[in-house]
């Protein structure tokens, strides 16, 4: 008899409930109409804060949360740090809910999509320490003339190189790359079974270094040049070490990403940026390497420059406080910290010299900053690129110039 | 049973063993019988090893995990793909959001179906036609298509990211009312009857009478809602976005894409997906027979 | 007694104070289903309607006044476009196309001859291989996804099975080769001519269409009939038990072999629930969301993007909320278009009297959005 009556208090208690809560929420509305503002002054209230990162590995987490806990307590604003399992479907079903986070990463080809539907703050020009950035990086972050977020730091692609296998293979230091022609030759002298010489993401991020130092690009200012000569002589030369087995991406060899490959000693050498140092020493402590400049191509040396920025929601009603925050993590010290702690360059110049100081063996990253290129920004582009990337895991197959000419006409389509 | 399924009367009637190879045969049985057992045990290994190695897998490592897939026993064996996820992940979490949508859409459901599927079924009254023809006609809803338009609708009343936007939806189903409707049609209506000329209300009657007569087809219900809220992902993926929500399906969906973790650690993501599958593995072994006879009766009607 | 309750439901009883009273509770009991259905089904469909023929950017209300009405341009931009949209559609049909085209025969043939098999054995073993053939259907789509992607890896337990035979397997979720290009590579053509390789519809070029699916593709196929064939298996049986047991022995007097008498005196008979399974798993087939935002994300090379998929993408990711919402509602139209022809068929099926009268509802009701639902 007692379950039969729990059973109808909850039943009834159910209904009571279901009705209220559709009463309520067809009298309500979940959207807030307000336009972003973008030139008015910065929002101010009580109001806690919510981060939302992705983080590379739980080194990056972990430095994120205690920082930001720090500034809580000095600031005395409540602020929680939410790591993103998909931070790019959290931010867009954040916007479109009119309940995003106040600060986030963002990437810089996200920017124009964010920043043209009102979801962003430009709040570049409001920052104590503005004129420390590198200047490429705020030229990143400026969308219609506005700069919109502070670059948290940045990461250039260099070569990653096993020194055990290296040795192994009767190679010394003299013998690194500085050519194409070379580091198809180490690569082919460093390939074994079961082992490639070196491995690379199936993607524009790791294959766009190779048409960067052709001469190529995907946009120069706001002309498209992606079916250049100069590309596709990149594509090719890249086509052709693919189908020697001496390069191979990542994904064709079992592993997830460069470091995986490269931390297994699936790969000798691979592309990747400043973070493989926090996977390297969280996940594969033994292996040795070291890290040299990309070799030059046919035009010269080149590589690509990636950095995030803290972007920041226009529906944010406490807009000051995050402000200070950014102010806060992206100040010389504080960058530093997160150098150490996960291993991206901080994006201030005047922490350059500490930094090279601090991490003489990534000097090669650094030295890459003064020629590499950045991914293109405008709306839409980075649909192209995904679709760019798709085409690219195929190219051991595809048409070189057959693909470029695709990239060519969408990236028209979107950028024209 | 055999009330909500009718056909199941029927079933139950042939001899199933009377359909198969007469005894008149023996020898031609035996042979038969031999080659068939040899096929039936070879596919049922097929369908049951991958979960056997699943299982294997959690508790190898990494290293092994890649290297020696095939074996079923780990040559080190190591839980450290469960102290991660229940020490440092946010597996818990989702585990216990999972429950909670999980056990509320089914005591909702029950009650919302019966209720509905009674009224349809025996109460007579203005509009009943223009309600049954509705909810066949939500049946023929894909529920993929779904996606962008359940996430405009939370969002413009207020319930997205919420428990409440997570539950209400799944609350009905209108396959279930169909079930209920079908089951109280077949129980003849003469106990109600009674009841009502002793001044029993419509929904006393409903209650104390109607719905404990109803156990079989009740049962039912939390099954089909129990397994269809528990194994649910796109709803949540687009009523939520908050840690603090997700649920298992779209936690270890996560973990599966990679984003939350380096490298492959199979063992990790098999562990999380074997612990997922649990819950309804136990319901399964459990009411096993009815499951059987309800995918049955499904079809039957 | 039982007489009235006829009269009474049949409605020729005029009692005005119990119908009053039944009115009302037959909408109250039943106001909880429509409010939620409505609300969370209706409603939805009906706004999802609006954005797909608006520009809403996913900011603020899509009815607020600074959203426009684009007619069907976002139609028109997915399947006439011309740009990477129509392309990334063509692709995304392409895909689903093949497999449902590979999947359905599949999983109706592996699950009669599972029922058949089954149907067979004798009542005590017979529970325990239903049970095994049935239980990955009940697994959610998320965990058999992840034991998937695990079995088919470079290094798997597939892999590793082949390479007993020293066949050395595909790097199966990172192969974006298509089946039937690869089978061409075999026999020495790697090209085709001009004339296949420039055009096509959607964007997509002729080559392209016929190349069948990715290496990629075909593993979340054989998943696909995995999890699927246990559900329909279920479905045969029961039908396996209703055939008259005489029809069976008659054919045997006649000295009948076995497959004669499966394919001349039970399969007839199993006609309804055949075409019931086929149509199920069209309409089931055409829907594959999970497996693919759980494993692939649309990769690689975009050879496991489906509708369902890139509608939820499109949104979702790329903010194109009117082009993500048209293929919804095109692909709503694809399996509407398969119900509706399910219907008609089984419609048109004589239905004998005995059924008939057991049933008020054709049985066909009930089953698609419960195995819809479960499994794919």
């Amino acid at each position: 008899m007692t379950r039969h009556k729990s059973r109808a208090m909850f039943g009834a208690g159910a209904l009571a409930v279901a009705g209220v809560l559709v009463l309520s929420g067809c009298g309500g509305s979940g959207f807030d109409d307000s336009e972003g503002s973008t030139t008015e002054g910065l929002t101010s209230s009580e109001d806690g804060l919510t981060i939302l990162i992705a983080a590379s590995g739980d080194a990056e987490a972990t430095a994120v949360e205690d920082t930001v806990a720090a500034w809580s307590e000095e600031s005395g604003v409540e602020a929680t740090v939410e790591v993103a399992s998909d931070l790019n479907q959290q931010l867009a079903q954040g916007f479109a809910a009119g309940s995003p986070p106040d600060l986030f990463y963002l990437s810089s080809d996200a920017i124009a999509g964010y920043a043209d539907n009102g979801s962003l703050t430009a709040y570049g020009d409001e920052l104590s320490n503005k004129d420390d950035f590198y200047p490429a990086l705020v030229e990143n972050f400026t969308y219609d003339d506005e700069f919109y977020c502070a670059p948290k730091d940045f990461s250039t692609l260099g070569l990653v190189i096993n020194t055990d296998l290296w040795e192994a293979a009767g190679l010394t230091d003299a013998d690194v790359p500085t050519t194409w022609d070379e580091l198809s030759d180490v690569s082919e002298t460093l390939t074994t079974d079961g082992q490639v010489g070196l491995a690379f993401g199936a993607e524009y991020q790791r294959v766009g270094a190779f048409m960067a130092q052709a001469g190529g690009a995907l946009v120069d200012g706001d002309t498209v040049v992606a079916d250049s000569p100069e590309n596709v002589e990149a594509l090719e030369y890249v086509k052709e070490n693919l189908d020697a087995g001496t390069f191979a991406y990542a994904a064709d060899i079992g592993a997830g990403w460069g470091g995986e490959a490269f931390g297994q000693g699936l790969a000798a050498m691979v592309i990747e940026g400043n973070w493989i140092g926090g996977a390297m020493t969280a996940d594969y402590p033994d292996v040795n390497y070291q890290v040299a400049e990309l070799p030059a191509g046919p035009s010269g040396e080149g590589t690509l420059q990636y950095t995030n920025c803290w972007g920041m929601a226009a529906d944010s009603p406490n807009q000051q406080a995050s402000l200070e925050l950014v102010e806060y993590l992206t100040a010389a010290d504080q960058q530093l910290a997160f150098s150490e702690a996960f291993g991206p360059m901080p994006s201030v110049q005047s922490a350059a010299d500490a930094w090279t100081e601090a991490n003489p063996e990534d000097a090669a990253f650094l030295a890459g900053a003064d020629y590499a290129q950045f991914l293109p920004t405008q709306a839409g582009t980075a649909d192209v690129v995904a679709d760019f990337n798709a085409q690219l895991e195929s190219l051991a197959t595809g048409d070189p110039a057959a693909i470029l000419q695709s990239v060519q006409s969408n990236l028209e389509a979107s950028v024209g | 049973m055999s009330e909500v399924i009718p056909a199941q009367a029927t079933v139950r009637q042939v001899d199933p063993a009377r359909s198969s190879t007469p005894r008149r045969r023996p020898r031609r049985l035996a042979a038969g019988q031999t080659l068939l057992y040899a096929m039936l045990i070879s596919l049922a290994i097929v369908y049951i090893f991958p979960f056997l190695v699943q299982v294997a897998t959690s508790f190898k490592t990494d290293a092994e995990a890649a290297s020696s897939a095939l074996s079923l026993v780990p040559q080190t064996t190591t839980f450290a793909a469960y102290e991660a996820l229940f020490g440092r992940s946010d597996y818990p979490i989702w585990f216990m959001n999972s429950a909670i949508v999980t056990v509320c859409v089914t005591l909702g459901r029950v009650f919302f179906v019966s209720l509905a599927g009674y009224a349809l079924a025996r109460l007579d009254f203005r509009g009943r036609g223009v309600i049954f023809a509705f909810v066949v006609g939500v049946m023929a809803v894909p529920a993929v298509v779904l996606l962008i338009p359940k996430f405009l609708v939370l969002n413009q009343i207020g319930m997205y990211d919420s428990y409440a936007g997570m539950i209400l939806p799944l609350l009905v189903d209108a396959a279930g009312v169909f079930i209920m409707k079908n089951f109280f049609e077949s129980i003849p209506v003469s106990v109600e009857e009674q009841a009502r000329i002793d001044g029993a209300g419509t929904f006393r009657v409903f209650w104390s009478i109607v719905l404990p007569m109803a156990r079989p087809a009740l049962i039912t219900i939390i099954i089909l809602s129990f397994q269809g809220s528990w194994n649910e992902l796109s709803h949540f993926i687009v009523s939520t976005q908050s840690p603090e929500l997700t649920t298992l399906t779209k936690g270890v969906a996560s973990l599966a894409s990679g984003q939350l973790s380096q490298g492959t650690q199979y063992p990790l993501k098999l562990a999380a997906a074997a612990i997922m599958t649990i819950p309804v593995a136990v319901l399964f072994f459990i009411f096993q027979k009815r499951i059987m006879n309800n995918t049955e009766g499904a079809v039957k009607g | 007694m039982p007489n009235t309750v006829t009269a009474r439901r049949a409605g020729s009883r005029k009692s005005s104070g119990i119908r009053r009273g039944e009115v009302a509770a037959g909408w109250l009991f039943t106001a909880p289903v429509i409010l939620i259905l409505g609300l969370f089904l209706l409603v939805p469909v009906l706004m999802a309607i609006w954005v797909s023929v608006s520009d809403w950017q996913g900011r603020g209300s899509p009815f607020s006044g600074n959203v426009g009405f684009v007619g069907l341009d976002n139609y028109a931009a997915v399947t006439s476009g011309g740009g990477l949209a129509e392309r990334n559609f063509g692709l995304s049909i392409r895909n689903n196309a093949w497999y449902v085209l590979i999947v359905v025969p599949l999983q109706t043939a592996l699950s009669l001859f599972l029922a058949v098999l089954v149907n067979r054995a004798i009542l005590r073993g017979r529970g325990l291989f239903r049970t095994a053939f049935y239980f990955p259907s009940v697994t959610s789509s998320v965990a058999i996804t992840i034991l998937w992607l695990f079995l088919f890896s470079t290094t798997g337990v597939v892999n590793s099975f082949l390479g007993w035979f020293g066949v050395e397997g595909p790097n199966w979720f990172n192969d974006p080769s298509q089946i039937f290009h690869n089978a061409l590579a075999t026999i020495g053509i790697t090209g085709a001519p001009e004339a296949l390789t420039s055009g096509g519809p959607l964007g997509v070029s002729w080559f392209e269409w016929i190349g069948g699916p990715s290496v990629a593709m075909f593993a979340f196929m054989l998943m696909a009939i995995f999890t699927t064939s246990g559900t329909f298996m279920l479905l045969f049986i029961a039908a396996l038990q209703n055939v008259g047991a005489e029809l069976g022995e008659a054919g045997v007097m006649d000295g009948a072999t076995g497959w004669q008498r499966f394919r001349y005196i039970t399969l007839p008979q199993l006609r309804p629930t055949l075409f019931t399974v086929l149509t199920l798993g069209l309409i089931g087939c055409w829907q594959v969301f999970e497996q693919i935002y759980t494993g692939t994300q649309g990769g690689p090379a975009k050879t496991t993007l489906t509708p369902a998929y890139l509608s939820y993408q499109s949104a979702f990711v790329s903010q194109e909320w009117g082009e993500g919402s048209a293929i919804a509602f095109i692909l709503f139209l694809i399996i509407i278009a398969f119900t509706v022809f399910q219907r008609w068929v089984l419609r048109e099926r004589p239905v004998s009297k005995r059924r008939a009268r057991q049933y008020e509802v054709p049985p066909h009701e009930a089953t698609p959005h419960e195995i819809t639902e479960t499994k794919r």
